[in-house]
């Protein structure tokens, strides 16, 4: 999915292109750039996000009338030449475009025969040399022949040195035009423009739109519609939230898709894997897990799967911390795992890792972003854009990557890799489950929100669940909250427990149930309130606990994927009985770029 | 006309346990929610601001509907916390409302036609349709082209002209609305008050769903206007015949024979040696094994069915794990609603998260709640409530 952007008026262009830009944003991130057009058509692009391009555009760039685009990239790499606007030959016709054109191999073939150079891999360029090729005084006329011989989607906008207009077109993409005073707009959706103007006209498959400062025509197979404008209510904020209070529900209420996608992605894919570890038996020998906060979870949950899977010993580490170890332990192989792949602290392990000769493999969210250029083997997180501060379902992304590697290379049997595979495909269906039963977690977050501290407890693989429970609490709700294995409250931090600490306990039904009882009841005698959040079906905990959340019942080795979408939930509920800015939460950003 | 306001806030009881996780405007019919026919329909027609008024399992249509950009429309949400009616839901978009509007429920299946000619339509005006059954509906009487009254569910129906619940308003209707519940109050006052409200007639598509079974024939119903779209992996020696659609990512797998027409969706695997026949209706991420034999069903997303399965005319919800050998018997059937009783011809419906066990069998118009459990070799029959356990 990509975002692309038009304007046209008295105004310079640039900066109002840059701002629609960057409300499209949720559309991708992994590159942008923009054309205006004053007395020459200048291009700015580059493999950034539109902040970074913003801070770094030349002050050169003057024009009333240019075209810009966001870029996630899904095939190939987000390179500067790869960015949109794409050109032609003579550098007078650019080019933004949404969507895949299916037939451009031949096309750039044929037109690279008659004489056209390309210089990006990308399937848009063929556009602009089309649009060339049939070029004789009338713009429309050339983009509806050269849109003739396209096979494929689009929504695009094309600009030409010395041509009045903007001409935009549309087939299976969204295309939107905002009516101004003189002056109109063009994007892919509608929250974009709404800074400047709330009057709108939709596109239609097909529809061929030339748009002036003061006009916008639009025609069909040469004949002239009336395409009728309307007046948009919602605010901006509403809009790109889709109905939802807040970025970070929206994305947990995502997560059911992002596993379907994972799956389809990874298990269906026919692509070869078989090198993701390198060849041979190398990826059994020692194995470091490498990330920071919420990444760092899932990679102590990864532990346990590649250690209950593989067979073999597999070592965890904190990247902020790891680059002060003074002795550098030779590993065979080492992860990392980042959500934006610019954690700083990340890319600094990384290059000591690669430096001392050991293969990385990056499970990043972030097409081309630096660890994905910086690693040798890459695996995609199919969590889309995540614009909330607090990471949720780029989290539940990683650990379904997690889960895929560990399957891939098992030396399990394949009656039970079959059978963890049937349970994998019905976890979107067990997290719709927790989504739609919300009104215990609800009433929980009530119980919790006069409190100050609180403990978060787990066994086994939901350690890391309780971890990353309490660091969702914290970062959005403000209240204290700390992770613990359950059996190491006794070793000190029973002393702060009682009738005014809260503990959250996750129950999984595995070995570590009877010890996790005997937990229960030692929190119990000294008065702490207890939330126990246990599997369907399990009445002996209801009975100890204060408060039972219920989550399906699933394989243990799937059980953080439940756990954590229902933690995420008494979080994000807590943080909302406080009043807290949940999806920007004080002091934090998105990704942390400094070391 | 450009702005419409779609009443999605109900929940559809008499539809359970389909609708007990999920409002009746999500129930799935031929891979869209019915919900997505009534906004294309709209779009179709030009009219893009919609105001959606949701509240019963609202998130589900907030996942899927968006800010409306896929299905080229601008949507604004406006809660009903409280189901209390259709004339309380118009009142609460009140603020939201501008001028002329359309007025429709969000689970009536309609199509571009239905709605053209009301769309130009002055307002106030009611859109109606004659149907076989009248006693479901709220039966219009008609004088001069005008209304005269409407009878909810009238127990002898004085015509077949129904109200198909589609308005045409200006921002007055507001006024009118005091405490009732339905919109037919309104109307009624309105007419009493001396106003006037035109009549259109339809001919075009109008269905409702209000019990399970009517899934089906609405499904067969759309299926036979869908057209083959090949995504995915068709391995060797797999026989499409008539309109298919495969969705991305799917796999068809050696020796499947499919005869359309047939929806399958997104990431499923199904095969080796599986025959689907019409009028088939498959969700995303499911799996199907192999020898399995499926006719004129509904499969939701997620659901994973084992080998040597047969079933026909049957409502499989989201994320049910049926093991190997599950043999639905289909015949005629009486079952019992809410004290009424219907003779329908249907197989099994199953609600969501479901776990049979190997060799089920089921007998004709079986229902299952949500997340039952069924150990092998059991004959299951008759109604079975939520969170069964069939030992």
């Amino acid at each position: 999915m990509c975002g692309i952007v038009g304007y046209i008026g008295e105004k310079q262009a640039g900066p109002i292109l840059l701002n629609c830009l960057s409300w499209l944003e949720c559309r991708g991130y992994d590159s942008c750039g923009i054309a205006v057009a004053g007395g020459d058509l200048t291009v700015y692009k580059n493999a950034v996000r539109v902040k970074a391009l913003e801070e770094t555009l030349p002050p050169g760039i003057k024009g009333t009338a240019g075209i810009g685009h966001t870029r996630w990239a899904t095939h190939g790499e987000p390179s500067q030449v790869n960015a949109h606007p794409h050109g032609d030959c003579a550098g007078k016709i650019v080019v933004v475009h949404n969507g895949v054109i299916n037939n451009f191999q031949k096309l750039r073939q044929q037109l690279s025969g008659e004489g056209h150079s390309f210089i990006s891999e990308t399937d848009t360029e063929v556009i602009p040399h089309l649009v060339e090729k049939y070029y004789d005084g009338d713009l429309a006329k050339a983009v509806a022949i050269a849109l003739d011989e396209v096979v494929g989607s689009y929504a695009i906008i094309v600009m030409m040195a010395g041509e009045p207009g903007l001409v935009a077109a549309r087939k299976d993409s969204p295309l939107i035009i905002g009516i101004g005073d003189r002056e109109n707009y063009i994007a892919s959706d509608v929250p974009a423009v709404l800074d400047y103007t709330n009057r709108v006209i939709y596109l239609e498959d097909d529809d061929i739109g030339v748009i002036t400062a003061d006009d916008v025509k639009v025609t069909r197979q040469g004949a002239g519609v009336d395409r009728k404008r309307h007046r948009i209510l919602w605010s901006m904020e509403d809009a790109r939230k889709g109905g939802y209070g807040h970025f970070m529900l929206k994305e947990i209420h995502e997560q059911p898709k992002v596993i379907r996608d994972t799956i389809q992605a990874y298990l269906l894919a026919e692509e070869s894997t078989e090198d993701l570890f390198g060849p041979g038996d190398t990826y059994r020998a020692s194995m470091l897990l490498l990330a920071c906060g919420t990444s760092y979870h899932a990679a102590m949950i990864g532990k346990y799967l590649l250690e209950e899977l593989f067979g073999t010993p597999v070592r965890t580490e904190l990247a902020s911390e790891f680059n002060y170890h003074g002795y550098n332990i030779a590993v065979d192989r080492a992860i990392v795992i980042t959500q934006s792949g610019e954690t700083a602290d990340v890319l600094k392990a990384m290059k000591r890792l690669t430096g001392a000769g050991c293969p990385v493999t990056a499970i990043t969210n972030v097409m081309g972003s630096t660890a994905s250029r910086m690693a040798q083997r890459v695996v995609y997180t199919r969590a889309g854009p995540e614009i909330s501060v607090a990471a949720t379902k780029s989290f539940i992304a990683q650990l379904m990557a997690l889960y895929w590697l560990a399957l891939l290379y098992s030396k399990i049997d394949i009656s039970q890799r079959d059978n963890l595979v049937t349970k994998m495909r019905q976890l979107p269906g067990k997290v719709q489950q927790v989504l739609d039963n919300d009104a215990v977690i609800l009433k929980c977050a009530g119980q919790l929100v006069g409190y100050d501290h609180t403990f978060f407890v787990g066994r086994g693989i939901n350690f890391p669940v309780a971890m990353e429970g309490a660091l969702k609490l914290k970062e959005i709700s403000y209240i204290h909250a700390e992770g613990y294995a359950a059996g190491e409250l006794k070793h000190g931090t029973f002393a702060l427990l009682g009738r005014e600490a809260p503990v959250v306990a996750v129950v999984a039904q595995d070995d570590t149930y009877e010890a996790m009882l005997t937990g229960i009841k030692e929190i119990k005698a000294r008065h702490s309130p207890v939330i126990a959040l246990v599997a369907e079906g399990d009445e002996t905990v209801g009975e100890l606990a204060d408060t039972v959340i219920t989550v399906p019942q699933t394989d243990a080795i799937f059980s953080p994927v439940v756990n954590t979408v229902a933690l995420q939930l008494l979080a994000y509920y807590t943080a909302k009985q406080r009043g807290c800015p949940i999806d920007f939460p004080r002091n934090l950003a998105k990704s942390v770029t400094v070391d | 006309m450009k702005q419409a306001m779609v009443l999605a806030a109900g929940e559809g009881q008499r539809l359970r346990p389909f609708t007990v996780n999920r409002s009746k405007v999500m129930l799935s019919i031929a891979g869209k929610p019915i919900l997505q026919y009534v906004v294309e329909a709209l779009a179709q027609n030009g009219i893009r601001d919609i105001v959606l008024l949701v509240g019963y399992h609202k998130e589900q249509i907030f996942d899927y509907m968006g800010s409306g950009e896929q299905l080229g429309v601008a949507i604004t949400y406006v809660t009903q916390e409280k189901q209390l009616g259709t004339a309380h839901a118009l009142a609460q978009a009140r603020d939201v409302i501008k001028g002329e509007f359309l007025v429709l429920p969000g689970d009536n299946l309609i199509e571009r036609a239905t709605i053209t000619r009301f769309a130009a339509v002055r307002p106030e005006a009611l859109l109606v349709k004659r149907v076989d059954n009248p006693a479901r509906y709220g039966v219009v009487t008609i004088d001069r082209g005008k209304v005269r009254g409407i009878v909810e569910k009238p127990e002898e129906a004085k015509s077949n002209i129904v109200s198909t619940g589609i308005y045409a308003f200006t921002t007055r209707i507001f006024d009118f609305i005091e405490s009732e519940l339905g919109i037919p109050d309104v109307l009624n006052r309105l007419v009493d008050r001396g106003g006037d409200i035109t009549v259109e007639e339809t001919d075009g598509t109008w269905w409702d769903v209000i019990y399970p079974w009517d899934i089906l024939n609405l499904n067969d119903s759309i299926l036979h206007g869908i057209r083959a779209s090949l995504g995915g992996t068709i391995e060797g020696g797999v026989s499409l015949k008539g309109q298919v659609s495969v969705g991305k990512g799917t796999v068809i797998r050696a020796n499947s024979y499919i005869a359309g027409p047939v929806v399958i969706g997104d990431g499923c695997d199904i095969g080796p040696n599986v025959c689907l026949l019409p009028a088939t209706s498959i969700g995303n991420n499911v799996v199907i094994s192999p020898f399995t034999e499926i006719k004129n069903s509904v499969i939701g997303d997620d659901v994973n069915i084992g080998p040597g399965s047969m079933m026909q005319d049957s409502v499989i919800d989201r994320g049910c794990v049926i093991q190997g050998h599950f043999m639905v018997s289909s015949g005629q059937e009486e079952i019992g609603v809410d004290h009424e009783h219907h003779l329908v011809n249907v197989g099994a419906m199953l609600g969501e998260g479901c776990r049979l066990g190997n060799n089920v069998v089921a007998h004709p118009g079986v229902i299952v709640g949500n997340y039952s459990q069924v150990q092998p070799l059991k004959l299951i029959r008759g109604r079975l409530p939520d969170r069964s356990l069939i030992v």
